[in-house]
């Protein structure tokens, strides 16, 4: 529609604020879902970077993230006999509160065994623990905290020697840091004490197969995808509400601000269109004028908001790269769909004024 | 200096340059006097709205210079010129120009208060103002609710309100009908004429001429010599006697702005065919 | 009031559309900031409620452990007994603790698990609504929240620390948003762990006239690889843990809510300058200087803002009162650097949307006034 494109384009100001207030409301949508996926990424980064299919845990528990496991006495030894399993990894995993210049930080702390498996997957630099007083730590954390390898932090009652910097164990509340098996058992002072196990089928036997074969009265046998679904679980209790209600203000943000510009765009030429009125146009003529306007600028700003969302996640993870942003394609998608419904509800905002306008208006001073 | 209220000497405005320029005022003088009401007339498109605005300080000139009460406006800074306008001048315009958030009240309240006065004398003064205009009862109206003569009463006294010694008017009736416009039209004779204020007014409405003291004619950006000029007598429109189209009947020459009115004269004069 | 605020209340009162657009927009954006501050400030509040209500005056942990929440202490057993011994301590209670799932039917939810001597002075529920407030071998007394969601109640078992346990009794408090608290024997919970003779808190009561401060001093000097802190201080320390973790994503939430609040004022500032472009251009041929206009644009974007960070104060405020009532288990708590906070957002808000349509204002041409037609 002509009409509407010119109306749009003439003013060069508003149309540029349009697009931008749209692609502030589309970017901010992605950054958002982005950000969530990525805290869910990051939640699961342990589990699906350490081999083992199936997840052993004390009873009741079938989560890795939330609370503190501890396995009975002799369990690892009978998941170890049990035929088809090719390999276990024993883990103790204790979430630990690391103070530097006077601020907190969560360290999520594993102990693993180096001779079976379970620790850091991406050394940046360094080695991996080999006496008691090491450990390995995230090195986005290290980087934060100014810890450099050979320094010295203290751990509970211990002082310890960082010899190694871990890549991609950056993590939503913290970080994960990787120590020998035995040091968190004299650090917790639980001799013998096992978290979970992380167990691998041999060749032949699915981990469905091998989850109902473990089975045990006195422990927890979970598949580890239903762990990591678990985890998220955790996770969306704390942050899918705020996360949707910051979602659901910028699309509102959006609607308002693509409404306002062509509801002002409409007043001001209010005039004209009470001109096409006169000549025989309906309303539904006019409601197109302005829905047309609505789509272009959503159009354009959505694009844009893309684009923004890209930029603002890079942003964030140069500034704190603890947070992950993954902007997933689907996400684009809906969001597009999000901008057409947003051009949708903007148009109406306009459209009262349209339907309400008196051909005569051509005629008043 | 002199004894002018406004002197405009050799003014010339000209709008773009090379060949697409349009000189919209072409060396135009003209002095007003003290209490003096000038009339300036023309067709549409002559210059009257460009030379009212330099008048105005709103527009400078290319050329030439524009005195007021011996200050050379026209060579003021602009940084100087709000002060000007607010305290020199009042300006009436033909879409009365109301601020329409504001009531009655509020609309001549706030040029007074522009102008450094209190807000308590600022309401008083609009308020006696007002209600001299007859507006009294529509202090707190917003101007949508007013007819068009109220409104062009509420823009005079707004016009009025911190003692202008100028009153610049453009068309200031052309959104009204001709009784209320008449009634403007005195309105402004008996302020100029009560307060010692000179008045300026633009247009080309043939019924106001009897209240003016002057009446000077724009065609083309020039003043023109009013023998020069004729009336049409269909639609009432000053034209210029060299360009207009013409008839000559009984000995007489009428004057005519287009073709369509010397028709419809024309017309006029045959008896009805049945 | 002077002239340029009259009008620009005016100009806002009386566009209904734009009025609501630019008050709801600044009160969304304040209110996410403010409600968000609450609800950490609540959660912290939540937290510390055990460390609080516990009735230890002095906290004894593993050294370097200054935290209750999800974290681990273990002290040699014999730890108890020096510290009975510290000059001013009039008595101790040695508890277990851990973060755990507790399981009932198919509801899970995480708890604090205590594990609570037979002979305890302190450290047990406080506010018991059914059932015993002691608990022996295999029982446990839990949140009556989490019971009724899980459908149980006294005499009905639950999962904890990997065994069974028997409800004996409901208690009342001792839920938050995070988690909720739950009690079970001493010997039991040591028995799940190994057997090893350890304690994660000593929970001490100072001698009538003593000092917690001077007392947790004393009892640092004296019992060797402990951290002993006065209630006070450890509750602060628990609150401290809340507002540094979440420190970042406070910012980044915070920097949202700012850009959208900023956004839909400077448009909706913009905009109505826009629509009264004409009138602006009469108040310059009337001899308004640009500076009396920028007051009347500052005014309408502080305006505008001032009514959203009402709102939105109001807003936050009804849900202070009315999320307690809801009963999801969260609290939220607006303090004064909060609200100093997004008062200083606010502002800057307005003064930061007032500048867009300044070159607006400026570039204005008075002579406007003498073109007829609404398209300017
Ligand atoms: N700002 C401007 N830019 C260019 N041309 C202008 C401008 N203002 C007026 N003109 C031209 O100057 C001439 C006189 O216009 P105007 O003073 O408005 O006449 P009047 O008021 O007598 O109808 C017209 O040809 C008009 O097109
Ligand atoms: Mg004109």
């Amino acid at each position: 529609m002509l009409l509407a494109r010119r109306n749009l384009f003439r003013d060069r100001t508003r149309f540029l604020l349009t697009v931008a207030g749209v692609a502030v409301s589309i970017g901010l949508i992605l950054l958002l879902a982005g950000y969530r996926s990525g805290v869910y990424r990051q939640a699961s980064a342990y589990l699906d970077n350490t081999p083992g299919e199936v997840v052993v845990a004390e009873r009741g528990i079938r989560d890795f993230l939330g609370t503190s496991s501890a396995l009975p006495a002799g369990a690892e030894e009978a998941v170890r006999q049990t035929p088809g399993v090719e390999r276990v990894i024993p883990v103790i995993s204790q979430f630990v509160i690391f103070e530097r210049h006077g601020r907190k930080d969560g360290f999520f702390l594993v102990g693993y065994d180096p001779a079976r498996g379970g620790g850091p997957w991406k050394l940046a630099a360094g080695r991996e623990p080999a006496a008691d007083h090491e450990l390995v730590i995230d090195r986005t954390a290290a980087d934060q905290h100014g810890i450099a390898i050979g320094d010295a932090i203290s751990v509970l009652d211990r002082t310890m020697t960082v010899v190694g910097l871990s890549d991609d164990t950056t993590f939503w509340a913290g970080s994960i840091a990787f120590a020998r098996i035995s040091t968190l058992e004299s650090l917790l002072r639980a001799p013998g004490l096992r978290s979970f196990l992380l167990v691998t089928p041999a060749a032949g036997v699915t981990p469905m197969a091998l989850r109902d074969r473990l089975a045990h009265p006195a422990t927890e046998v979970l598949l580890k995808s239903e762990v990591v679904a678990n985890d998220r679980k955790l996770l969306a209790r704390v942050y899918d509400a705020p996360i949707g209600l910051m979602v659901a203000i910028a699309f509102l943000v959006g609607v308002l601000v693509v409404g306002l510009v062509i509801y002002t765009a409409t007043i001001e030429r209010r005039r004209e269109y009470g001109a096409i009125k006169a000549i025989g146009a309906r309303n539904r003529a006019l409601y197109r004028v302005v829905t047309i306007q609505a789509f272009i600028a959503a159009a354009i700003g959505a694009i844009a908001g893309v684009g923004l969302a890209y930029g603002g996640g890079a942003a964030m993870m140069a500034w704190r790269p603890q947070f992950r942003v993954d902007i997933e394609p689907a996400a684009i998608g809906v969001v597009l769909a999000a901008s057409l419904l947003m051009a949708l509800v903007a148009a109406l905002i306009p459209a009262r004024l349209v339907a309400h306008l008196e051909p005569a208006e051509v005629f008043r001073g | 200096m002199t004894a002018f209220t406004l002197d405009v000497r050799g003014v010339t405005k000209r709008f773009g340059d090379g060949a697409a320029g349009v000189e919209a005022v072409r060396g135009v003088s003209l002095a007003v006097e003290p209490g003096e009401i000038v009339l300036i007339m023309g067709p549409s498109g002559s210059g009257k709205t460009t030379l009212l605005s330099m008048m105005g300080a709103l527009l400078r000139p290319t050329t030439g210079s524009i005195h007021l009460d011996g200050i050379e406006i026209s060579a003021l800074s602009e940084s100087r010129l709000p002060e000007i306008r607010l305290r020199r001048f009042g300006f009436i315009f033909q879409d009365f120009n109301l601020l329409s958030a504001l009531t009655v009240l509020e609309n001549v309240a706030i040029v007074a208060e522009l102008g450094g006065v209190g807000r308590r004398p600022a309401r008083a003064k609009a308020t006696a103002l007002l209600s001299d205009l007859g507006l009294g009862e529509r202090l707190d109206f917003l101007p949508e609710k007013l007819s068009g003569g109220e409104k062009q009463r509420v823009a005079t006294a707004r016009a009025l309100v911190n003692d202008p010694t100028l009153i610049l008017a453009d068309e200031p009736t052309a959104n009204l009908d001709s009784k209320i416009g008449h009634e403007i039209m005195n309105l402004l004779r008996r302020i100029a004429k009560d307060q010692g204020r000179s008045v300026v007014i633009v247009s080309h409405d043939q019924r106001i001429r009897d209240v003016a003291d002057r009446v000077l004619w724009l065609a083309d950006g020039r003043f023109t010599d009013v023998d020069a000029m004729a009336t049409d007598p269909v639609c009432r429109m000053s034209v210029e006697r060299d360009r207009a189209v013409r008839t000559e009947r009984d000995g007489e020459t009428f004057y005519f702005c287009s073709r369509g009115c010397r028709e419809e004269f024309l017309g006029r004069l045959v008896p009805s065919t049945g | 009031m002077s002239a340029t605020l009259l009008l620009a209340r005016r100009n806002l009162g009386r566009n209904r559309v734009r009025l609501l657009a630019s008050v709801g927009g600044v009160a969304l954006a304040l209110t996410l900031t403010l409600a968000l501050d609450a609800i950490y400030a609540g959660v912290a509040n939540q937290l510390t409620t055990y460390i609080d209500r516990a009735g230890a005056d002095v906290w004894v942990s593993q050294a370097g452990v200054r935290n209750l929440h999800m974290v681990a202490s273990w002290l040699p057993g014999s730890v108890t007994d020096a510290v009975r011994a510290v000059p001013g301590v009039a008595g101790v209670t040695p508890i277990l603790y851990s973060t755990d799932t507790i399981a009932a039917r198919d509801e899970r939810a995480v708890a604090y698990v205590i594990g609570l001597p037979a002979d305890a002075a302190i450290g047990g529920p406080w506010s018991v609504v059914k059932g015993a407030d002691r608990v022996g071998r295999g029982e446990i007394i839990i949140d009556r929240g989490f019971a009724r969601r899980a459908g149980v109640s006294i005499g009905d078992s639950v999962i904890v620390l990997g065994a069974e346990a028997r409800i004996v009794g409901l208690s009342d408090g001792t839920a938050s948003l995070l988690n909720s608290v739950a009690f079970v024997s001493f010997d039991d919970f040591r028995a799940m762990r190994g057997g090893a003779p350890v304690v994660s808190y000593v929970l001490v009561k100072v001698a009538p006239g003593a000092s917690p401060e001077a007392v947790a001093a004393a009892i640092e000097r004296q019992v060797p690889s402990v951290t002993a802190q006065s209630k006070t201080d450890f509750s602060a320390q628990e609150r401290r843990l809340v507002m540094d973790m979440s420190a970042d994503v406070i910012s980044i939430m915070n920097v949202i809510g700012f850009v959208v609040g900023l956004a839909v004022v400077a448009i909706t500032v913009y905009v109505a300058t826009l629509a009264r472009r004409r009138e602006y251009g009469v108040l310059k041929a009337l001899g308004a200087r640009n500076s009396a206009l920028y007051r009347v644009v500052l005014g309408q974007a502080v305006l505008s803002v001032a009514l959203g960070f009402v709102v939105a104060l109001a807003f936050t405020g009804l849900l202070v009162l009315v999320l307690p009532l809801a009963g999801v288990g969260l609290e939220l708590s607006i303090s004064a650097a909060s609200l100093a906070k997004v008062g200083l957002f606010a502002l800057v808000i307005a003064g930061l949307a007032a500048i867009l349509p300044v070159r607006q204002v400026s570039s204005l041409d008075p002579a406007v006034v003498f073109r007829r037609g609404v398209a300017i």
